[in-house]
């Protein structure tokens, strides 16, 4: 979510470029569990295989503008598992997804009434891991009926829940969200609380709940506050994500952040649990995630399929070389 | 003659379920197909399917494979079990009437993730009715992912017993554009067609204009209908001088009946020897 203040103030904000070193965690393996890969480019995938992140979860977002009818949430859900699992498999990365109607479009109730019926039709499919990311933006009633709805869908299901926290109001929408899922019996380990900063992450943890974190540019976390949250809250239930999306993000924030905690002392097994593990561990309890299944994605696509793979065109080589002025 | 076989491999993929699968997903299989309504529920017993089942590779008896072999589903072999059991699961859903078959299973390609679309093209020549999927086939074409494409054209005996010209030419042009295996596509000799040559030499001449090879398949569907425009064509393809790609048009040459090419051919001698002793042929390629 890009914030409404002008480039030119951010520029200034940004200070000088600094180069981003990937030595510090050469060969070093990365999961993102909040990544919108619809929303960027293949040279993300590229630049995120290289930066040696093995697998990533994309929730079910909205589209940067309201959907206006039923087939447009059924064909974008279908993309999260058809298209763009694919293309993730074209540079190696395994796609998960997690399945929900996101809290802004709650608030079209007509359209929700609908959105809900076709949902357990997808949260069943193969390489769902969740339900999300579902909560509360305005915190509205609609928004809370909706959030309810799919909490007593995913403990049917038996999956985890990920859990989108406000921007304004957080601490008290981060609370109410957490009351609500304990309300309707769920238990706090199969739920992710995402989107967490220093304000929320101690009552997160002690609630029993996974406390996610966003490392995004101007809003949310950056992350040489989350090396402070790991140093002071340990690595136990916590992970980072990218949230990378439409607005100004970064897909590159896990391996990042992982190389500056590296930089500032870390251990290397609590970098392991933040940036990798401990997102495994939360949603393997899907049935639906098997590290295994990370290096059998890039046996066999990488070797296998991309040939005869068709975001390649005939004869077109997996991978151009970007230092090269000649296109060919 | 299919049809006569269609029995015997229908009963051996059932059969093959059963054996590859556990007794609690046999029940749950079970309980469903007993149910009132099938129609009801099939989307979600068909989404669900691989928890119950696993996704190991089938295995399949040595006799029950000989069967499948001659029937031409001999493929059948590579499957996962999960593949075969939505197969199944499809190919025994025939509710007599036509348009309540087709609005109960048409939903399922609209959300169809990467392996239920595999499962379910792979399933087109087992389903009842075959005339009513073949739209639904020719939208298949029209896929970007890898493995649904290979689920059409490879090994698959449903678009040549079915698609139009226009949906079939445009499986074998776009299975050459993906490179998919060429010889694993069914029916390719016999649904050969000059419209489809005329469109294979006109993207023939796009690669060799990108300075990119030809792959020689190509050629085997131009053989019998070579005429004066193709044959001028041909002899530029020649002269590039690249071996295989010389090969495989000699042997297009020699399938054909133009005189004026097999001449040409001959003036070749290391073609000419190749044909000659006779050890060129498609599979060679
Ligand atoms: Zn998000």
């Amino acid at each position: 979510m890009c914030c409404s203040s002008s480039i030119e103030r951010d520029k200034a904000l940004m200070g000088a470029p600094e180069a981003f070193d990937i030595s510090a965690v050469k060969g070093m393996k990365f999961f993102d569990p909040h990544v919108h890969m619809t929303s960027r480019t293949t040279d993300d995938y590229q630049a995120m295989a290289d930066a040696g992140v093995v697998a990533l979860i994309e929730p079910a977002f909205w589209l940067g503008q309201p959907r206006t009818g039923l087939d447009s949430f059924r064909d974008y859900y279908s993309s999260l598992i058809g298209w763009e699992r694919f293309r993730s498999s074209q540079f190696g990365i395994k796609h998960y997804c997690t399945i929900g109607l996101n809290s802004r479009e709650a608030n079209n109730e007509s359209l929700a009434e609908q959105v809900m019926e076709i949902l357990p039709l997808f949260i069943y499919k193969e390489g769902v891991v969740g339900v999300g990311e579902i909560g509360f933006d305005d915190q509205t009633a609609a928004e809370e009926k909706y959030y309810r709805l799919q909490l007593q869908l995913a403990k049917e299901a038996g999956l985890p829940v990920q859990v989108h926290t406000p921007h304004r109001d957080k601490k008290k929408g981060t609370q109410r969200s957490m009351d609500i899922a304990l309300e309707h019996g769920l238990d706090p380990y199969s739920v992710i609380i995402d989107h967490n900063n220093e304000e929320t992450v101690k009552e997160v943890l002690d609630r029993g709940f996974w406390a996610a974190f966003t490392i995004y540019p101007f809003t949310k976390m950056g992350n040489e506050r989350m090396v402070e949250i790991v140093k002071q809250y340990g690595a136990e239930r916590i992970m980072v994500n990218s949230a990378a999306d439409w607005g100004i993000s970064d897909p590159l924030a896990v391996p990042k952040t992982a190389a500056l905690m590296k930089m500032r002392g870390l251990s290397d097994q609590d970098i392991e649990l933040v940036t990798y593990r401990n997102a495994i561990t939360a949603f393997a309890q899907s049935g639906q995630l098997d590290e295994a299944d990370f290096d059998a994605q890039k046996n066999v696509d990488l070797t296998e399929k991309f040939e005869g793979n068709t975001i390649l065109r005939g004869g077109q080589q997996p991978r151009t070389d970007k230092s090269s002025i000649i296109i060919s | 003659m299919r049809d006569d076989h269609m029995k015997a491999v229908k009963e051996i993929i059932a059969s093959t379920v059963k054996n590859n699968i556990s007794v609690e997903a046999e029940k749950w299989l079970e309980d469903f197909i007993q149910s009132t309504d099938k129609s009801a529920q099939l989307a979600k017993v068909f989404v669900m399917l691989p928890r119950k089942t696993g996704k190991l590779p089938v295995a399949i008896n040595n006799d029950q494979q000989e069967v499948l072999h001659a029937a031409g589903f001999g493929y059948i072999r590579n499957w996962t079990i999960d593949r075969l059991s939505r197969v199944w699961l499809l190919a025994g859903f025939d509710l007599g009437d036509k348009e309540r078959l087709f609005s109960t299973i048409n939903p399922l390609f609209l959300s169809a993730e990467v392996n239920e679309a595999v499962a379910l093209y792979s399933a087109l020549p087992f389903l009842a009715h075959p005339e009513i999927w073949v739209k639904r086939c020719a939208e298949g074409i029209r896929s970007n992912i890898g493995s649904v494409l290979e689920a059409i054209m490879e090994n698959n005996p449903y678009p040549s017993e079915n698609l139009d010209e226009a949906a079939w030419n445009q499986l074998v042009l776009k299975a050459f554009f993906t490179e998919k295996n060429i010889n694993l596509i069914i029916g390719l000799d016999k649904r050969a067609n000059l419209d489809l040559a005329l469109t294979l030499i006109d993207y023939a001449k796009e690669r060799w204009a990108a300075g990119r090879k030809v792959n020689p398949q190509l050629w085997r569907l131009v053989g019998k209908f070579i005429n004066a425009e193709i044959f001028d064509n041909l002899k530029v393809g020649l002269q590039r001088y690249d071996q295989i790609e010389q090969r495989a048009i000699a042997l297009a040459v020699s399938q054909s009946d133009y005189q004026p090419a097999k001449d040409y051919i001959n003036t070749f001698p290391e073609l000419k020897l190749a044909l000659s002793e006779g050890n060129l042929n498609w599979d060679s390629f």
